[in-house]
């Protein structure tokens, strides 16, 4: 299923170091992003913890908002799916799937942002917690920045997707791609521990 | 030429990867035994190890077999599983 009308060309011994070293800058970085967001979770579970152990206000999810983060986590992880198969789409060459694999990735992504937008207004307009109450303090900081890191990844993947479609990707050449998809897995492997830490273990 | 794999830096591409929809059917299938069990109201003690063992799973797997590390070389995996395991142990002791 060859969509190309230019048969992709061997890259260089040298570029295919430069990406190699590409891939491991981006592992020393994802390394150093694990131990923020361990810092951030800890720093939740403590807050929590202190919260109970002096009777201070905290929060436990209702049935809908605990559907409502189960549809994001969904979402999130279709989204990681959509990366893996546009990989794999690109190394046969596969320009077409790969964009499209793209968009499904960005707006997988922007959805899993709208379902926070939503469960973010019922929190402050509804429920009334803000940054001023422990629980608020500990969880808009923590998914916040799970938030902007998803946020960031959508604008990755947009870059992504306009570079694919120069055609610039081919089976030897798609270290871009694949470590776009390593930062967008570890956002969704953070996602996994934070949901069951902040919505399964309250 | 369309299914010759890439033979310049991308060491992961000369194996065969795990079907990628198969991983996502385990972690969806986990993550609503995950919220299931949360149904079951189960003393704190008892169902915080077996959530966050749950999920710690899940992250492996999307380590292993999404970021490809079951196929990438060691020193990807060296690099990333050191804070990992440090993560891990200072989650799971701080939530238990």
């Amino acid at each position: 299923m060859n969509q190309t009308t230019v048969a992709p060309r061997p890259i260089s011994a040298e570029a295919a170091h430069a990406n190699e070293n590409r891939k491991f800058g981006m592992w020393l970085f994802l390394s150093s992003e694990l131990l923020i967001f361990a810092g951030l979770i800890g720093a939740f579970v403590l807050t929590r913890r202190n919260a109970f152990q002096n009777g201070l206000e905290w929060w436990e999810p209702n049935a809908f908002s605990l559907a409502l983060v189960s549809v994001n986590t969904f979402i999130l992880l279709a989204s990681s799916l959509m990366v893996v198969l546009g990989i794999e789409a690109i190394r046969v060459d596969a320009q077409r799937k790969l964009q499209r694999y793209l968009i499904l990735t960005a707006i997988l992504g922007a959805m899993f942002l709208g379902g926070q937008a939503i469960e973010y207004s019922l929190l402050i307009f509804e429920e009334g917690h803000s940054f001023a109450d422990p629980f608020g303090t500990a969880f808009f900081t923590l998914t916040g920045i799970h938030g902007l890191h998803v946020f960031v990844g959508v604008l990755w993947c947009l870059m992504t997707l306009l570079v694919a479609r120069r055609g610039t990707f081919s089976s030897y050449n798609y270290t871009t791609v694949e470590i776009f998809g390593l930062y967008w897995h570890f956002v969704d492997l953070i996602w996994v521990i934070i949901f069951t830490v902040v919505y399964l273990t309250n | 030429m369309a299914n010759t794999p890439a033979p310049h830096g991308h060491s992961s591409a000369h194996r065969k990867h795990t079907n990628p929809v198969l991983v996502f059917g385990i972690l969806t299938i986990a993550t609503v035994f995950e919220v299931v069990v949360t149904l079951f109201h189960l003393p704190q003690n008892v169902i915080v190890p077996i959530l966050l063992a749950i999920a710690f799973v899940k992250a492996g797997l999307v380590a292993a077999y999404y970021m490809h590390l079951r196929y990438e070389k060691w020193i990807y995996t060296a690099i990333f599983i050191t804070p990992a395991l440090f993560a891990a142990f200072l989650i799971f002791t701080l939530a238990v």
